[in-house]
């Protein structure tokens, strides 16, 4: 998979994250990822389709999900859910969004799935055939993983 | 100098009537509060284009602002939106969407939408934008 696919991504979660949620936002480490990938407690999976295609993926522990949507709602919410999980979806929505945007600038043309969202233990997401880069995102609110898996078709 | 009137204000004391059509309650929320803090009144919402289209035309002709989620599972956006616009042609319908739907937002307007906003939703932008469609 080519590295250039995955920026557009880190880039948008960097701002999105920085100017939606006011927190310190730091990226680290690209890792590559060949085999199943065990997802944390929250994973907002986006799907792409046309010239290129695959998946991005963000993938947070609960904590830290719960404390992004508290902020987003200007209320502390303490369960994950029908509010926290439309909110870390449209969260997904404007990371996706402005990505997409950057992609298309630079000349690839498909279409984004709406996000859809996964919450629970012991998940694993699996690709088949379709190797996974990871870039960790280190907030001050926990991490949270972009794993992004497209290739182009 | 008096205070400047709240722009839900409609002048006569009662406040223009809107339905938000939108599957993400998040999305509803924050509508809800900009909204009611500029005096709208929210008369309703839909989390699908189904039921948004049954609503409208329940309230129509007492409505006055629709919001429309360009995507939404069911009956997406511009299907809702050539809906609603085959009922009344004069719906003032607002397009809520995210970035990078450049070309439905287009397709929408050439559907009858009157504008759009782009999320993530600021107060100002989605009340001036409003305001604009209002006052046409
Ligand atoms: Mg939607």
């Amino acid at each position: 998979m080519r590295v250039e696919y995955i920026n557009p991504f880190v880039e948008s979660s960097v701002s999105v994250m920085r100017e939606i949620l006011g927190i310190e936002v730091k990226r680290e480490q690209i890792s590559l990822k060949s085999k199943a990938v065990p997802i944390l407690d929250v994973a907002v999976i986006v799907g792409l389709v046309g010239q290129v295609e695959g998946r991005v993926l963000f993938d947070m522990k609960m904590e830290t999900a719960l404390k992004i949507v508290s902020k987003m709602n200007e209320e502390e919410l303490t369960q994950f859910d029908e509010l926290a999980k439309a909110t870390i979806t449209e969260l997904g929505n404007m990371i996706t969004g402005r990505a997409v945007t950057k992609l298309s600038e630079m000349g690839y043309r498909f279409d984004v799935t709406p996000p859809a969202i996964f919450s629970g233990h012991n998940m694993e997401i699996s690709d088949v055939e379709i190797e996974a880069l990871i870039v960790p995102i280190e907030t001050s609110y926990g991490r949270v993983e972009i794993n992004v898996a497209l290739r182009e078709k | 100098m008096g205070e400047k009137m709240p722009i839900g204000d409609k002048g006569d004391g009662a406040s223009f009537r809107v339905l938000i059509i939108d599957d993400s309650v998040f999305v509803v929320k924050q509508l809800t509060q900009i909204l009611q803090s500029e005096k709208f009144d929210v008369i309703d919402t839909a989390n699908d284009g189904e039921q948004g289209v049954e609503k409208y035309k329940e309230l129509h002709p007492n409505i006055d602002l629709v919001t429309l989620d360009i995507t939404m599972p069911k009956l997406d956006g511009i299907s809702t939106l050539e809906r609603i616009m085959e009922f009344d042609k004069d719906a003032k319908v607002i397009i809520i969407s995210a970035l990078g739907k450049e070309d439905l937002v287009k397709k929408a307007l050439i559907t009858g939408a009157r504008n759009y906003i782009v999320k993530p939703l600021d107060r100002e932008k989605v009340l001036s934008r409003i305001e604009s469609v209002l006052k046409k």
